[in-house]
């Protein structure tokens, strides 16, 4: 794990102590609410529905267990006992007091995190493939660049003031499990014909009111270009990002109103004088950086534990199909834990599950834990010899839900049960299809599923890139839900297309019921995935399923 | 010296006096003053406040017929009152002339003496600032009990100043720390005001003030939460000059040559070799300017607004085409955000009084240090 | 903001907490709905408005809203989230 110099520290705690004189001047009145709110928002500070909202950055979805403590101590102390892992690889807190926000960022700062850049039209923190350094089909991991892109985007002079916020991916796998396309940048870490590292750099990618797949800008950029060439896309964009319509203000606009070729053109040319501005300096940081993920000192030990659990254990079988991911070393497994029990609301963790997770981590994965888009935790480095203890450990602590993949392992926002921009509710369609499935014992033989639910059109939920999405609105005073299909994150991005009306509160879950029941009526075989059925025979079979005959000829 | 001396203007005179008193003895100054008949008639302009007993003590210890001016916003806390009555038989104040609003005005402007929820400025004006000046009139000088430490405005005050009327305003405790107030209180065992121990540290009218608690701020209880600092009647000339912020904190403009918009250099002749400055909007093609980055002495670029962040990329971008003369961010520009300006490659940030007001020149010189902690530095330069 | 059709509330969230407040009839602030002052003329609503924008440093992002019928976001707002008992509705203020 990245280890913070002496100059990340003196940072963060600098920040910190700026934001309490910030605070300080907003009470007395010095800062008026309409100067405070993007210092506010650049410190991650929100005011939702019922209070304020922290969203602390895990950069790249990486944490220690000390940190994992941290977290859940501020969660008791200053907050409700419970957190929120977002889509984003962030954690949220939802009910800090302004005057105690000081505190929680000087708390947050002695385990070297931070809320920086969570929040305002900035450069938002960066995220990466959750399972990186560790994934078997790995190439290279992506982390290292991620925190040299952390370092650099940090307090950047030039674009703390953005026309609209601005988020980076980076994945080194070929399994794409960052959404690299559906960012404003996409990064890919990627070799040339001679072996030579390098990127991939995708710009345009979104998901909100107008959903976007990014373009390749250029196809293979050598690793020590990079930041010349970010800062050459960002500086375009500052100058030209439309800052008169905050729904047309994203790069993807951008890049659809002035054309691939003329972006292209002004980001040459402005790389082309950035590149002189980099001596060097930061291929020896990113160096140092490399360092810093060495991989951990992995254990030689019999797993034969964890073979007799497998025969004896039908539950730890389940668990072992759906929550393993195939690690590097063959003696290892990725765990996914997942923070959807039947029921939960996606991503909530309490606190004393928090502590459970940091013990588990210490203990049994070289100390290290992630937090992935898809809003679960991650043991990255587990042997399995011990994945019996971890798995014993899990159970106890309502952490063992064996879902990961399935239809219940489904991500929704806060929605309107926290935020101030949400059309409807989220959470509560995620626990009731969760609970449905549960009660009809399907999740196993359906199979490999992700369905996404957002609250708003600004798709925090990440609808348009669930196999089935749903899109929470408000239609004539009342919630309404509304149905795409075919969507996917991954390395074939593509964006869900709608069905049709939606549903209300009460329709939605039976509406899914219906579309599921399709399903497994039409797959050729039981190893035939949702999305590769609705590949195959396109969305005719599926509108049936969700509405008659005369809703039907109606939309046409 | 004689303030008749038509050739010497009065503030070549008050630059005089700052001068000659920089670094005399308060009391001593205040003595010289008082007996020195060129400036009288002079009055003491007293609030009765959390301090005031420190200047009131001063001057009725030289001469305690000097008139006291006391303003009654009839809005002030009953323990003013109380306070003043106190003071004023203590040190022997013998010209003590309790200064009211007009009647008329009140009735017409604030019969429900609710003004000050609606407006405070139109408060301020119709209880102090329009009763001082009918009180002052007759006067030639007055002392005020001003200290630079309290901020705001007051940061750079003189000695010695001019008010909108041609009048010499004295500021005798300008200098002046907290701590050196409290220890001349304290040495000389005067009574303090009541509610100093409530919390209150600058203390106005009833319904504008709150206890300033230990707060950075000293005025920061005085109408709370509303951006504004003063009452009106210490503001000497207004409309008051754009501040120019650097490193070393605020300044006035020393740019006279004036600004030109970009059209104006087509006309430029090659000869001329005149002192020049451009003013750029955000929108702006640096690429336009590059025949011309060799001969402007000065570019201004304006910020509309504080989140409109195109500027910095803007500066940063004239930089790189080799723009090495004065570069300038002129508009809504926040103190946080001077360390950006800064880095973006700009040398000075212009703003406009009312916000060097509300964001005064200590806030700025707090981000003064903008080199330190700087990532893109840490990216670009070899250790 | 819709055209005046029915009677309305003011409500905002304090500033030191975020809590959801509601403009009560002594012009203090109530963090129970039930406490709302209801405005029945629209020009007194938007003049009380405007006064909490200009001199009301306390709360941030006021606004008026329909008193009754609820819109749902209002009930949410008025009662704490759906999805866990831990807002006004569980006495947590």
């Amino acid at each position: 794990m990245y280890n913070y110099t002496v100059f990340d520290k003196d940072f963060v705690a600098t920040r910190a102590a700026q934001f309490r004189d910030q605070v300080q001047r907003r009470i007395e009145g010095t800062l008026t609410e309409d100067e405070f709110k993007p210092l506010r928002l650049m410190n991650g500070l929100y005011l939702l529905l019922h209070a304020y909202m922290l969203r602390v950055a895990i950069p790249y979805g990486t944490l220690n267990s000390q940190q994992m403590r941290a977290l859940a101590d501020i969660a008791d102390k200053w907050d409700k006992g419970y957190a929120h892992f977002s889509t984003r690889q962030n954690v949220q807190f939802h009910w800090p007091k302004l005057r105690d926000v000081p505190d929680i960022l000087e708390a947050l700062a002695a385990v070297h995190m931070h809320a920086i850049q969570t929040s305002g039209a900035c450069i938002r923190s960066v995220t990466a493939d959750h399972f990186a350094g560790a994934a078997a089909d790995e190439l290279s991991d992506p982390r290292p660049t991620a925190e040299l892109v952390r370092q650099w985007s940090t307090d950047h002079p030039e674009f703390a003031f953005l026309p609209r916020k601005f988020k980076i991916a980076v994945s080194g796998s070929p399994q794409d499990r960052a959404v690299t396309k559906f960012h404003d940048i996409g990064l890919r870490l990627v070799q040339d014909a001679t072996g030579a590292p390098g990127y991939e750099v995708s710009v345009g990618g979104g998901l909100g009111r107008t959903p976007m797949v990014g373009k390749v800008l250029r196809g293979f950029l050598p690793r020590a270009d990079l930041l010349p060439y970010l800062e050459a896309i960002l500086q375009v964009y500052n100058l030209i990002g439309r800052r008169d319509n905050k729904y047309k203000a994203r790069i993807k606009i951008t890049l659809h109103e002035h054309g691939l070729e003329d972006i292209r053109q002004q980001v040459e040319a402005s790389f082309s004088l950035q590149r002189a501005r980099f001596d060097g300096t930061d291929q020896d940081i990113l160096a140092r950086i490399e360092a810093d993920f060495m991989l951990p000192a992995y254990k030689t030990a019999p797993i034969s534990a964890f073979e007799r659990q497998l025969a004896n254990d039908p539950s730890f079988r389940a668990f072992s199909e759906t929550n393993l991911h195939p690690h590097k070393n063959p003696d290892y497994a990725i765990v996914t834990v997942s923070l959807k029990a039947h029921g939960a609301t996606p991503g909530d963790a309490s606190s004393a599950q928090m502590r459970v997770l940091a013990e588990i981590a210490a203990r049994w994965s070289h100390d290290e834990l992630r937090v992935s888009h898809e809003q679960n935790i991650i043991l990255p480095h587990v042997h399995k010899g011990d994945l019996p203890e971890v798995y014993k450990a899990l159970q106890a602590a309502g952490l063992a839900t064996a879902n990961i993949g399935l239809i219940s392992d489904l991500i929704a926002c806060p929605g309107m049960d926290y935020c101030d921009l949400a059309t409807a509710r989220s959470t509560i369609v995620a626990q009731s299809i969760a609970l449905r499935f549960e009660a009809l014992k399907q999740e196993h033989t359906i199979g490999p599923l992700k369905i996404k639910i957002s609250g708003c059109i600004n798709a925090c939920g990440h609808h348009h890139a669930g196999h089935i999405g749903i899109l929470g609105l408000e239609k004539a005073g009342v919630e309404s839900y509304q149905i795409t299909l075919g969507g996917d994150g991954s390395q074939n991005a593509t964006i869900g297309k709608p069905t049709g009306k939606g549903f209300s509160s009460d329709e939605i879950v039976p509406a899914i019921e219906r579309l599921i029941e399709a399903y497994l009526l039409l797959r050729h075989s039981a190893s035939e995935a949702f999305l590769t059925t609705y590949r195959r025979l396109g969305p005719a079979p599926f509108k049936a399923a969700l509405y008659s005959a005369k809703e039907r000829k109606n939309e046409l | 010296m004689s303030f008749e001396n038509p050739g010497f203007t009065l503030s070549a005179q008050v630059a005089e006096l700052n001068k000659r008193f920089q670094s005399t003895d308060t009391v001593e100054m205040l003595r010289h003053v008082i007996a020195d008949p060129r400036f009288g008639p002079l009055a003491l302009v007293s609030s009765f406040g959390a301090d005031s007993v420190v200047l009131l003590d001063m001057v009725a210890k030289i001469d305690s017929a000097l008139p006291v001016l006391f303003i009654d916003t009839e809005m002030l806390f009953r323990q003013t009152l109380t306070y003043q009555q106190k003071l004023a038989v203590d040190l022997g104040l013998q010209d003590l002339r309790r200064i009211l609003p007009s009647r008329e005005a009140v009735l017409e402007r604030d019969f429900e003496n609710l003004l000050h929820r609606s407006d405070t400025d139109a408060c301020c004006t119709l209880r102090k600032t329009e009763p001082l000046a009918r009180a002052l009139k007759g006067f030639r000088g007055w002392i005020s009990g001003r200290k630079r430490y309290q901020g705001g405005a007051r940061a750079s005050m003189e000695l010695f100043e001019i008010d909108a009327e041609q009048r010499i305003k004295i500021n005798p405790l300008a200098h002046w720390s907290r701590e050196e107030l409290a220890g001349y209180i304290t040495t000389h065992n005067l009574p303090r005001h009541p509610l100093v121990a409530k919390g209150y540290r600058s203390i106005g009218c009833a319904p504008c003030t709150i206890p300033s608690g230990t707060t950075n701020h000293e005025r920061a209880g005085r109408w709370e939460g509303q951006g504004k600092t003063e009452c009106g009647i210490h503001f000497s000339q207004a409309p008051a000059a754009p501040v120019i912020v650097t490193d070393q904190g605020f300044a006035k403009d020393d740019w006279a040559g004036g600004f030109r918009g970009v059209d104006a250099l087509a006309s430029l002749g090659t000869q001329d070799k005149s002192a020049l400055a451009v003013d750029l909007a955000g929108d702006f093609n640096a690429k336009d300017l590059l025949r011309w980055v060799k001969r402007i002495n000065l570019i201004r670029v304006d910020f509309p607004v504080f989140s409109d962040g195109r500027g910095f990329s803007l500066g940063r971008q004239l930089r790189m085409l080799g723009y090495a003369g004065r570069l300038r961010a002129k508009g809504h520009i926040l103190a946080d955000q001077y360390a950006m300006a800064r880095r973006s490659g700009f040398d000075e940030v212009e703003i406009d009084a009312a916000l060097a007001q509300r964001q005064p020149a200590p806030v700025w010189r707090a981000r003064a240090n903008w080199q330190v902690r700087d990532y893109q530095l840490c990216l670009r330069q070899r250790a | 903001m819709p055209q005046f059709s029915a009677p309305q509330i003011l409500t905002a969230n304090d500033l030191l907490s975020g809590e959801v407040v509601y403009h009560t009839k002594t012009g203090a602030w109530s963090c129970r709905h039930k406490d709302a002052a209801i405005f029945d003329q629209p020009n007194p609503a938007a003049d009380c408005l405007k006064e909490i924008i200009q001199n009301d440093a306390s709360v941030v992002s006021p606004y008026l809203v329909r008193a009754l019928p609820m819109h749902f976001r209002e009930a949410f707002r008025a009662a704490g989230p759906s999805n866990r008992f831990i807002g006004k509705q569980a006495g947590h203020t």
